[in-house]
């Protein structure tokens, strides 16, 4: 028996379905009439950090190799025919994907026609694991040239160097598709392993938003969907200090400005709520957006530039930063800076049109991702695996107050839990372009 | 049913506008197409920055920022690019639509007042643009330049269009040189920006949730001020492969190499074979079931990416890889059989099917996105004015097996660049 609920927003004037589906799955259906296209995802609360972990009854913890989860993404799609589920997508012509990130490997398509056709090849594939050793093998060459890829790409170096520097234990410091090392050591068992254990469908969610019919979808998952016995999933991290290992890392590549990320540490043992991830962005908008002192200050000393710099919250189970991010010839210099804005927000809180201003901007963001159909199923199924919802998250915006936003630096962005990553240029010859 | 409407403003200026209210926000951009040359780029590049940087009524960054931010965040942006012999100079307005102003804003007059202003009245001392802006704006473009060099998927593709291009406009980067940008003074980019306003052809959108009446009006007045002399300009004719295959390389401090392919096809603008030229693009690496994706990456194990880009306004196509420094040769001939093969008509009619699946997909899911639809009108400028992608998507299935290999057969090499690394797999 199937669980319906329509869930609606009045600000937003948007509403979806939200089903608890027989077989166990959490399946989000928004309708939206007028697009001409559909996304779907197909999503596992399973990353790169759930590297430990047991079934609830069982002794002993397993720890896998890193890299594990992108792996098994990469093998998902073989088929024990040989054939590659990508592949089938090409009878419907729907352009299909997938991700594995810190915490959640997905699997989707966008398609303008052969929804329901589209959707069935989706369900089918993730549900229909097959490794072999010669298969497994197989795979090696492939990731090996795309973790290259990243060793080559400083922009991904630079976040990395950060988290290993500010992580003593958690897995969110291991680059997600691991190493050529660990990913030599994955085996068909241990694919299989963490298969049965993270995709059943207890602990993923589905989500289809555009053009299409509610009730043909869940005929579609009636048919498809294979019952999964309820079973609870324990993850195991190290405990985590709330101190960082290093406040300052530096390394060389081919660049021509030096990249620099700047985050702090936080306190992570709660999951973020809708209102905490509310406060967070107004308070960062606040503190560094186009308008704030701050960016006009870095940006007339020549210190940032428009294009790469960035401030978001990065969060997941164990882990919590706020990271800014960018191009700079001076990082150090930026750092200070924004470590002087904190100080001074602390102390004198933030000033009321600045705040009635960030809060616009936030508000106008999130409604402008309503546009889009792969940022609504995006975020629908993030904000599902965060234990958030979208429309708590707007509501949220729309309730927040000054006070209750300068109270996050309680907990957020403390000075003593910073780390500068740098990346420097490897020779002094610059750029030939 | 959501319709183009399309006015001329004054000589060589259009304006087209599709009202859509399926989307919570609005966008109205102004397109300056100006001849890419060597000589103006630089200048030309500085201008759409300099624009959205301050107006005469926000005198400053923060200003006007502060601005943007009373109105929900709202965009006013340059950019830059480069379409066939164009460089394309930008300025963007985007908002939230009336409807989901919170306090009854009138966005959209906002904006446009916004953008008018930034067009046509910025901040000048002695009439010219001021040292300070130049200097930040100046000093950002570089430092992009400088990020390109970081990306080396970009900067491989980049050094294969110079070198394939060198004596073509083409040829030129969209920023124009470094030392150029370096070189610039008030002089040159208040000068640039005084003959973009006379002579360039403008194409201008509004699109998505918002009246184009007013904003009509608005651009109308604005343009009226100015004193036109359009010169319409000839794209520069097609150049023929060489005999000998163009060769370029660099080393760099990389772990992985990079090969790019640069290829030519008469078949370009508004020929009508465009749509046959891009389902050949498809078949041979535009999707996950194109020859290069099948053959040189999942069977042969060769690269980690391997894809096919077509450039309808050029008529070029660029085969980007990622490839081990050792496997560069291999690499190279397997891109060429998987060519050879097409244009042998070595493949079936269920590629053609899905390609033109696969093609037709990407074109309806463009009208979605403002942001996309606003590139594909433009683009059309240079094909056929107007046409949407849906329409355009009843000439891709409407092509013929034959007109594919037709197509194949106007591909030639030009140009092999490969990035390689200094010291294998150290940094």
């Amino acid at each position: 028996m199937n669980l319906m609920q329509e869930v609606k927003n009045s600000r937003a004037r948007e509403s979806y379905w939200e089903v608890q589906h027989a077989s166990g799955l959490r399946i989000f259906l928004y309708p939206k009439k007028d697009s001409h296209s559909t996304y779907a995802i197909f999503g596992t609360n399973y990353g790169s950090v759930d590297n430990t972990f047991r079934l609830a009854g069982e002794d002993a913890y397993t720890t896998v190799p890193n890299g594990i989860a992108h792996y098994l993404e990469h093998k998902l799609f073989e088929n024990e025919d040989g054939t590659d589920s990508l592949l089938q997508f090409a009878k419907t012509g729907a352009s299909a994907n997938a991700y594995t990130t810190f915490d959640k490997t997905c699997y989707l398509f966008s398609c303008a026609d052969h929804v329901y056709e589209s959707l069935e090849i989706l369900l089918d594939f993730v549900q229909k694991p097959y490794f072999t050793e010669q298969t497994v093998q197989k795979e090696q060459g492939i990731i090996g040239q795309e973790i290259r890829m990243y060793d080559d790409d400083p922009g991904w170096q630079v976040l990395f160097h950060l988290l290993q520097a500010m992580y003593q234990e958690h897995p969110v410091r291991i680059d997600i598709p691991g190493t050529v090392e660990s990913i030599a050591q994955i085996t068909p068992k241990l694919l299989y392993q963490c298969y049965q254990t993270f995709y059943n469908l207890h602990n993923m969610a589905l989500c289809v938003v555009g053009n299409f019919e509610p009730q043909r979808v869940l005929d579609v998952c009636d048919r498809l969907l294979k019952p999964a016995p309820d079973q609870k999933i324990e993850r195991f991290f190290k405990p985590e200090p709330a101190g960082v290992q290093s406040h300052f890392v530096t390394a060389k590549a081919s660049v021509v400005t030096p990249l620099f990320y700047y985050g702090f540490k936080e306190d992570a043992r709660h999951p973020l709520t809708d209102e905490e991830e509310a406060r967070t962005e107004i308070l960062l908008e606040a503190l560094c957006g186009a308008s704030s002192p701050l960016y006009g200050s870095l940006l007339s000393q020549g210190l940032i530039n428009e294009a790469s710099f960035d401030c978001e919250s990065f969060a997941g189970p164990g882990y919590a930063s706020v990271l800014f991010s960018g191009e700079s010839k001076d990082p150090k210099a930026v750092a200070d800076a924004i470590s002087r804005a904190i100080a001074d927000v602390r102390q004198n809180g933030i000033a009321p049109e600045a705040f009635a201003r960030a809060k616009k901007v936030v508000y106008g963001r999130m409604l402008s991702g309503f546009n889009s159909v792969s940022s609504l199923a995006n975020a629908l199924v993030s904000a599902y695996f965060a234990g958030r919802s979208l429309f708590g998250t707007l509501e949220a915006i729309a309730g927040a107050t000054p006070e209750a936003v300068c109270a996050r630096l309680e907990t957020e962005l403390l000075p003593d839990r910073a780390v500068l990553s740098v990346i420097e240029p490897a020779n002094q010859a610059g750029g030939k372009a | 049913m959501v319709s183009v409407e399309h006015h001329t403003l004054c000589d060589g200026v259009q304006l087209q506008s599709i009202r859509d209210t399926k989307f919570k926000t609005f966008r109205i951009s102004v397109h300056f197409l100006m001849p890419l040359a060597k000589e103006t780029a630089a200048a030309n590049a500085l201008v759409p920055f300099l624009l959205t940087r301050a107006t005469r009524r926000y005198p400053d960054f923060t200003l006007l920022s502060r601005k943007m931010d009373d109105l929900y965040g709202a965009g006013l942006g340059g950019d830059v690019g480069k379409i066939g012999d164009c460089q394309v100079l930008t300025v963007t307005a985007s908002a939230l639509a009336n409807d989901y102003a919170l306090a009854g804003e009138d966005l959209v007059k906002e904006m446009t007042d916004v953008l008018c202003e930034a067009l046509f009245d910025p901040v000048l001392e002695d009439g010219l643009f001021r040292e300070e802006d130049l200097r930040q704006e100046q000093r950002q473009t570089l430092e992009q330049i400088d990020a390109d060099f970081a990306d080396k998927r970009v900067w491989a593709l980049q050094r294969c269009m110079e070198t394939m291009c060198a004596d073509e406009p083409f040829g030129v980067g969209r920023f124009g040189s470094r030392e150029a940008v370096a070189a610039l003074t008030r002089e040159a980019v208040t000068d640039a920006w005084r003959t973009m306003c006379r002579t360039a052809r403008v194409e201008i959108f509004v699109l998505g949730d918002c009246d184009p009446r007013g904003v009509f009006e608005s651009l109308k007045a604005a343009f009226a001020n100015v004193e036109r002399s359009y010169v319409p300009f000839a794209a520069a004719p097609a150049a023929a492969a060489p005999k000998t295959v163009r060769r370029a390389g660099d080393t760099e401090t990389v772990v992985q190499g990079k090969l790019v392919l640069g290829m030519r096809s008469p078949i370009y603008g508004s020929d009508p074979r465009v749509p046959a030229m891009r389902l050949m693009a498809g078949i041979f690496g535009g999707t996950p079931n194109g020859k290069l994706f099948l053959n040189v990456r999942e069977r042969m194990s060769l690269c980690y990416y391997c894809s096919a880009n077509y450039l309808p306004p050029k008529g070029f196509l660029f085969v980007q890889s990622g490839v081990e420094f050792s496997n560069m040769e291999r690499a190279e001939s397997a891109i060429l059989d998987q060519l050879a093969a097409v244009q042998r008509g070595n493949f079936t009619e269920e590629d053609v099917a899905t390609a033109k699946l696969s093609l037709c997909n990407s074109l309806l899911t463009a009208e979605d996105s403002l942001s996309v639809l606003d590139n594909w009108y433009l683009s059309q400028t240079f094909g056929e004015r107007g046409l949407s992608p849906t329409e355009y998507a009843a000439r891709v299935n409407a092509v013929g097996r034959e007109e594919i290999l037709e197509a194949a057969n106007t591909v030639q090499l030009d140009t092999v660049y490969r990035l390689t690394g200094k010291k294998e797999g150290s940094l």
